[in-house]
């Protein structure tokens, strides 16, 4: 199947600080990626190019679809949450399921209040009389019940606690999520995300540093508990990152043989935290 | 239902206060305003009260038929104009309306959600302009018409118990049922006339960062100022006076009811008398005789082309 989106040479310039540097990539369908980056590196006005929220320059393709100037038929395939708790205050729960369910062609109406009556939401209620764990909830409801090809998450889960995140998550993916639909999502909660992934791509200052799938991850990179007698023979191989624990050294190889490394101390595959954190290094600096 | 009933739904539930509740209010202000004083007139209460020079305690011994048949004759004309300040009031929500429009959705940040489904810019910002100058009108225009009739009849039952019964010429003229009616055939002017007011708003509305009410008023009154100043400054003979009232005046003044009348008036000079008491049917008729001016279609022209604007702005406008 052809690729959902695809990029070349996106490039967008607010000024002259280029927050999206000339990237390249390919989603396909059924993928679940997280586009992941510290503060400012380009994943939400990458997100916006794709939504056709920003002009850009380059070339994107989304669902075949040039984001500029097809966005009003792009919008029936592509949903998105574009940050937590931004529900119009005044909006009611019936009143929002209404009003999606009108203008919305793919939209299940069913599907919808049978999430919504899983949780504490009154059809009465105001987004105004929500906390922000159950606007999320309503947002949820309403994205989950689209049939959208593509389903954009930046920040989806940003201030709630982990009770609402987890269940985020949960409901996303085994109630939305299949071989059909394509997600993309950014998040700082990398650890919460990190199972749900099949994709992953780390952003940095504007240029894709890492793009991967999680399975050529895990055979990509290794993190090693090195013991102190070994420490010498394990920098050799140009660790990409150190850190002391109980006076042991973990080191994280990119591209090492596991075998190599084996000899070295105990191996195992890094989480994407550690794998972030070692990617980053020195991006604040 | 479509997807431009639905947005315009969605703009009622949003602003039912300002385009149902408030022309409710007062004209039920308005009628506890009017039974009062019937009241107080009936009971005797205010002795100095007059009408027509008529003094109201002794109303059933002096007055004459010819003046009973006057009286219901001025009534039948005017009663639609009792419910005036729900116009005025109209006036306002629309203006405020419009100015937020298209603003308060980027400052809370819910236009991202708005745009997240398949609804375009145009049908968004469409649906507005209908709201301000189609739904809102006549929301206004149904309370209003019930509320002259109320009005109306309140005056007729209190100058019955007066001892003048004026039942007969009231309700037997035609013009007590045609009245609502011209009244709605004032809306198309209203609409045409207000466009450059409600461009000017949804545009700023779009554009400003912050602060839409002083961008709206501070722009075309500093620009007023502006050539005011360079006239006397240069001596450039300029018609400043021309630029307030065909520039300033139409980018903030159109919503006011009836505005367009200074301009109907000077179109319409010649064919008779029209000023004073005219009857309503002839408001109505100076109102139409705007269409054959040029200056309504080139406000409404450019009204057309700052909405256009405004669809513009907000399919572009980066939050950041």
């Amino acid at each position: 199947m052809s690729a959902i989106i695809s990029a070349k040479g996106l490039t967008k310039r607010y000024g002259n600080i280029l927050a999206v540097d000339n990237i390249s990539f390919e989603v396909p369908a059924g993928r679940i990626v997280g586009l992941i980056g510290p503060n400012g590196s380009g994943k939400t006005t990458a997100l916006k190019a794709i939504l056709g929220l920003t002009p850009f320059e380059g070339e994107l393709n989304v669902l075949g679809l040039d984001p500029r100037t097809h966005r009003d038929q792009l919008m029936q395939q592509v949903c998105f949450i574009a940050d937590v708790a931004i529900l119009p205050r005044w909006l009611r729960v019936c009143d929002a399921v209404d009003f999606v369910a009108g203008v919305h062609p793919k939209f299940d109406r069913a599907k919808a209040q049978r999430y919504l009556a899983s949780t504490k939401l009154k059809p009465a209620m105001r987004v105004k009389e929500m906390s922000k764990g159950m606007v999320v909830q309503l947002h949820l409801a309403l994205v989950m019940a689209i049939d959208a090809k593509l389903l954009v998450l930046d920040e989806p889960t940003l201030g709630l606690d982990i009770l609402y995140r987890k269940q985020f998550y949960q409901h996303l993916l085994e109630e939305y999520f299949d071989q059909n639909k394509t997600i993309i999502v950014t998040t700082h909660q990398v650890e919460e995300i990190e199972h749900i992934l099949t994709d992953l791509m780390f952003i940095r200052e504007g240029k894709i540093v890492l793009s991967s799938t999680m399975d050529d991850v895990g055979m990509r990179f290794a993190e090693v508990m090195v013991p102190a007698e070994n420490a010498d023979a394990a920098r050799a191989l140009k660790p990409l990152d150190e850190r002391q624990v109980f006076g042991k050294a973990i080191m994280l190889f990119d591209g090492v043989p596991r075998e190599k490394l084996a000899a070295l101390g105990e191996v195992r595959t890094p989480g994407i935290a550690d794998l972030f954190v070692a990617t980053m290094k020195g991006t604040y600096a | 239902m479509n997807t431009f009933t639905w947005l315009l739904k969605r703009e009622f539930w949003e602003h039912k206060g300002g385009f149902f509740w408030t022309p409710l209010v007062v004209g039920a202000i308005m009628l506890a305003f009017i039974a009062v004083s019937l009241l107080i007139a009936v009971l005797g209460l205010g002795d100095g009260m007059q009408i027509n020079g008529v003094a109201v305690s002794s109303m059933a011994n002096q007055v004459t038929a010819e003046q009973k048949t006057a009286f219901a004759l001025t009534l039948v004309a005017g009663y639609a104009g009792f419910s005036a300040p729900i116009f005025i009031a109209l006036c306002f929500c629309v203006f405020f309306f419009c100015l937020g429009a298209l603003f308060d959705e980027r400052k809370d940040r819910s236009v991202l959600f708005w745009k997240s489904l398949p609804v375009s810019d145009h049908a968004t910002v469409l649906s507005k302009v209908m709201m301000a100058l189609g739904v809102a009108p006549v929301i206004a225009l149904a309370v209003a018409t019930i509320t002259s009739t109320i009005t109306l009849m309140l005056i007729c039952i209190a100058a019955a118990t007066l001892g003048v019964n004026m039942f007969g010429e009231v309700l037997g003229n035609t013009a007590t049922y045609l009245a609502p009616f011209q009244f709605a055939a004032l809306l198309p002017i209203f609409a045409l006339w207000a466009l450059p007011t409600v461009g000017w708003l949804l545009m700023v509305s779009a554009w400003a960062r912050t602060k839409p009410l002083l961008w709206a008023i501070g722009a075309p009154v500093m620009a007023g100022i502006l050539v005011a100043w360079a006239n006397r400054m240069f001596r450039f003979d300029w018609n400043v006076g021309w630029f307030w009232k065909n520039v300033v005046g139409r980018l903030l003044g159109s919503l006011v009811p009836g505005s367009w009348l200074t301009e109907g008036a000077r179109i319409a000079h010649g064919t008779g008398d029209l000023g004073g008491y005219g009857a309503f049917s002839d408001l109505l008729a100076q109102s139409w005789q705007l269409l054959a001016g040029v200056n309504v279609w080139l406000g409404a022209a450019a009204g057309i082309a700052m909405i256009y604007a405004a669809i513009r702005l907000r399919r572009w406008r980066d939050e950041g």
